[in-house]
């Protein structure tokens, strides 16, 4: 008798204690592991960036976040091996076109290549949309729809933009923060002949059909022309290699956007010295093939043949798609696109697209040795020491008698282009080296990047050095992504999204010169509309809180398992 | 002719000896090389997904498509052949190594050689100086001096003489191995032969001005290296003055009343330089690793920025082909510096 009253009081307590222990509301924490690129890719600060954003998350008590990094070769790999639940990337556009905000990041492709692997079918025929046409209505309510979507599904989390900057001698004029690429060959030092500047990039390729890095395209377009190029101030296209910019109005794009006719310039010739080679259509679209049947490693091909519509067909050699590209004459071309591509004209403006001789390198890349790399631009390459020297020198006439075929493309403004007989760019290994050489004034002009307490210190003392220190926007955004694989909580990601603190980082980690983001279009690019900022705005804890509360602790516990 | 032959057996000796190290450290690299994380061949696509058939045809391309132990034979016949490979890295993807080591060697021969000579012009008076006055203010001063250097990190050191003598006082060039572009030997002027060494390449073009400017742009760089060794190099000479001014023979020879000064500097002297030549050699392994900070610091570009480089973008040719290139250099003057003492000194021989 006692026995079975002794069990049934054992069974009792131990059903009593796990009911109070499964119902008790004991917040457990989400793990979570958050991965930063650590050798510099993105600069020095990236470290302080991981740790402040850690702090911001973890400081509303229900996340834990650990943090794990890589040098950039292995991390490139770990986001399209889905290692990677939740990690830092940055971005700079390729064409300037608010799509190029959206579709790599959103688009069912873009987002597998990006790692987030965002599968939203609704937000790619969106985007599909977007792209193919150039009424700006139809546009805005796309990409409203699209950013609200990046709201509430949360795939990336905006971070902030960052800013662009040099500085140089007072002496120099015309150093202008150009949205997409700098131009050295605007820039002005009255009364002397050369100008000296350093950075701290690398080139990578100046094969335009291999290049996709920030430095080589800057190389290249002081070297190469593209058929359109870009306003020296802003985005505004102007005619490069062509003698026109496609309209629908001035008849040279279909009524369905998808054929595109360039004439070209007369009288534009390579810098193969002594053949000066003359640029007509079949060369670009020997170059454009080139690019799209080379696909390099990391390059920019698929700007062209996916992005751009001009396929790539193994039945064409894997050329573009058959009759995509009609050489109409030996002046003009004609491409005529699988889809509408309302930037197609951005995409002729990007390096990739820079015509280059047949007698190029048709079955791999291009050398980057002086000699090797000819364009038709105002620059000249005449001395490459990798990594430590870039020599640029006038290609065409001398600056009494300019023989550059685009001399006055921003005249009256400017004076006739190139402006320096010559441009030293000297390549430094630490941001720390280009603080030295403005400070000492070893060099005329320092672009790019300085860190942001030398860029602090420089703007302090820039009247007592002689110096002026400039930013300028930059179109580079950073921001959070989330493999959505890894991390398929909904709620989870938004808590993240609440929790994040961007003050801090602009505060902690950049002193000031960063600007929040609140959507993946940067609020410059038209059709932004600041959609974080409304949802989440920063350092929302309670907010935070509340949403992981709704998680099911099976699914707290399901994340923590497999973060450990 | 025994003397001769017993030196040259212990060359032998010691050259074949250092075949097994070497044997060693190429299987290491090897190794080590293929555990570490990351795809190279996937690494130079990004996180974009390559074409379906590129990985494949790249692998078969680099024999990675080989087992391990057939590709293991194959880059040790490469090695021994003098085939560094091609680099698959973004940066020099498609140059051969060879060619890349040789034009960043030169420029690291300057800077070890402008760090040794620092070293030992700083290093070796100092611990004579305090070896010959054991227990006074001045050994106390370089005790400190030779432990505060050698702890002190490279690059610290590096920042803060490119502070002052770059950028306070503006002496000396804070960045960089050349001011422009007219390096010496460079179009249109002509030397009978290039070294790449740009303090010696003037000097064959016989223009002093380059000399001057080469040697501007060493200094710091090499006063950076060389003051660190200096600290090690001053605590070993004055270890082994202390150890022959107690000798028998300096003991003799005070008894025979010759003058302090001669007994440190004729007797006690030289022979506390024969462990330092030793020491020397192998100060040179050092020297190179030192020199891969020393050059990032001060954005001079040599071997070791590039081995940096290498390993960022995962270049698993190049790395390989430096470190061997290392390797086998640091192997060829230990050798050296063995063969050097025991030339100096016979007891070593025995």
């Amino acid at each position: 008798m006692w026995i079975v009253i002794v069990a049934i009081l054992i069974v009792a307590i131990i059903g009593i204690s796990t009911y109070a222990v499964l119902s008790a509301r004991v917040p457990t924490k989400v793990g979570i592991e958050l991965w930063y690129n650590n050798d510099g890719h993105y600069g020095d600060t990236e470290t302080a960036l991981a740790l402040t954003l850690q702090n911001s998350i973890q400081s509303c008590g229900r996340v834990t976040v650990s943090l794990k990094s890589d040098p950039w070769a292995v991390y490139k790999q770990n986001w399209a091996n889905q290692r990677m639940p939740m990690f830092l990337l940055g971005w700079y556009p390729d064409y300037f076109d608010s799509d190029d905000y959206a579709s790599p990041f959103l688009s069912i492709a873009g987002a597998k290549s990006l790692g987030s692997f965002y599968n939203n079918s609704q937000v790619d025929q969106w985007i599909t949309e977007e792209q193919s046409t150039t009424d700006p209505n139809i546009r805005t309510d796309r990409f409203t729809k699209i950013q609200n979507a990046l709201a509430d599904d949360v795939p990336y989390i905006p971070l902030f933009s960052g800013v662009a900057q040099t500085a140089y001698v007072n002496s120099v004029q015309n150093v202008e923060l150009h949205p997409v690429v700098f131009k050295w060959f605007i820039v002005d030092k009255p009364g002397a002949t050369v100008l000296n500047v350093s950075t701290s990039d690398k080139v990578i390729s100046l094969d335009p059909a291999s290049a996709y890095d920030f430095f080589s395209g800057e190389i290249i377009n002081q070297v190469f022309d593209t058929l359109v190029v870009y306003d020296w101030k802003n985005a505004t296209l102007k005619p490069g290699l062509a003698q026109d910019i496609p309209t629908r109005a001035n008849g040279l794009v279909s009524a369905d956007g998808m054929n595109y006719t360039y004439h070209l310039k007369a009288g534009v010739t390579f810098h193969d010295f002594p053949l000066n080679t003359p640029l007509t259509a079949q060369i670009v679209a020997n170059s454009i093939n080139r690019a799209i049947r080379l696909d390099l490693p990391g390059s920019a091909a698929f700007l062209l043949y996916d992005v751009g519509a001009l396929g790539r067909d193994a039945t064409n050699g894997n050329n573009s798609s058959p009759g995509a590209i009609e050489v109409v004459n030996s002046s003009t071309i004609t491409f005529h696109l699988a889809r509408p591509v309302s930037f197609f004209n951005d995409l002729m403006a990007f390096s990739v697209s820079a015509p280059v001789p047949d007698s190029y390198n048709q079955a791999g890349e291009q050398p980057s040795t002086a000699g090797s790399v000819i364009g038709t631009g105002p620059y000249k390459m005449t001395t490459h020491t990798p990594n430590q020297l870039i020599v640029l020198d006038r290609a065409f006439g001398t600056k009494a008698s300019n023989t550059y075929y685009n001399k006055d493309l921003y005249s009256p403004t400017l004076g006739p282009i190139p402006i320096m007989d010559r441009i030293v760019i000297n390549i430094r290994a630490s941001a720390a080296a280009l603080k030295q050489d403005i400070e000492t004034k070893a060099v005329d002009v320092v672009f790019r990047t300085l860190s942001p307490p030398d860029l602090v210190d420089l703007q302090n003392r820039a009247s007592s050095l002689g110096i002026t220190v400039k930013l300028g926007s930059s179109p580079q955004i950073r921001y959070l992504v989330f493999n959505v694989n890894k991390v398929p909580n909904k709620l989870v990601r938004q808590a993240i999204a609440f929790s994040v603190d961007r003050s801090a980082i602009s505060q902690i980690v950049f002193l000031g010169t960063a600007s929040p983001l609140y959507s993946m279009i940067p609020a410059e690019m038209p059709y932004s509309t600041a959609v974080f900022q409304s949802k989440y705005g920063d350092a929302r804890c309670a907010d935070a809180n509340n949403l992981l509360a709704q998680v099911p602790a099976t699914i707290e516990l399901i994340a923590l398992a497999r973060d450990r | 002719m025994a003397r001769g032959s017993s030196l040259l057996a212990y060359a032998l000796t010691r050259a074949i000896l250092a075949l097994p190290m070497l044997f060693i450290l190429l299987t290491a690299v090897f190794v080590v090389l293929r555990i570490l994380p990351g795809d190279p061949i996937l690494a130079l696509w990004g996180g974009r997904t390559p074409p379906p058939d590129a990985v494949e045809r790249a692998r078969v391309q680099l024999g990675l498509d080989q087992p391990p132990i057939v590709q293991y034979f194959t880059y040790l016949r490469n090695i021994f052949t003098g085939n560094l490979g091609i680099s698959i890295g973004e940066q020099y993807r498609g140059t051969p190594v060879w060619s890349q080591i040789a034009t960043r060697f030169p420029a690291t021969v300057e800077l070890a050689i402008g760090g040794m000579l620092v070293a030992s012009l700083v290093g070796i008076p100092l611990g004579v100086v305090a070896g010959a006055n054991r227990d006074r203010w001045v050994d106390l001063g370089v005790r400190l001096y030779g432990t505060v250097i050698w702890v002190i990190p490279i690059f610290w050191l590096g920042l803060i003489l490119q502070l002052v003598f770059g950028v306070w006082l503006r002496w000396l060039p804070a960045n960089g191995r050349w001011t422009g572009v007219d390096t010496p030997c460079a179009p249109p002027s002509t030397c009978r032969f290039q070294t790449g060494m740009y303090t010696v390449d003037s000097l064959i073009e016989g223009n002093l001005g380059h000399f001057a400017t080469a040697v501007s742009h060493l200094l710091l760089p090499s006063l950076t290296l060389g003051l660190v060794l200096s600290g090690f190099f001053a605590k070993t000479v004055r270890a082994n003055m202390l150890r022959t001014i107690g000798a028998d023979f300096t003991e003799a020879a005070r008894a025979r009343g010759v003058p302090r000064r001669a007994i440190i500097y004729r007797h006690a002297f030289k022979n506390a330089l024969v462990p330092v030549v030793t020491v020397l050699g192998l100060q040179f392994a050092i020297l190179f690793a030192g020199a891969v900070l020393t050059e990032k610091t001060f954005s001079y570009q040599g071997l070791g920025i590039l081995l940096l480089e290498s390993i960022t973008s995962k270049d698993m040719t190049m790395i390989q082909g430096v470190v061997v290139f290392y390797a086998a250099i640091i192997v060829l003057i230990s050798l050296a510096i063995d063969i050097l003492g025991a030339s100096i000194d016979p007891r070593i021989r025995l």
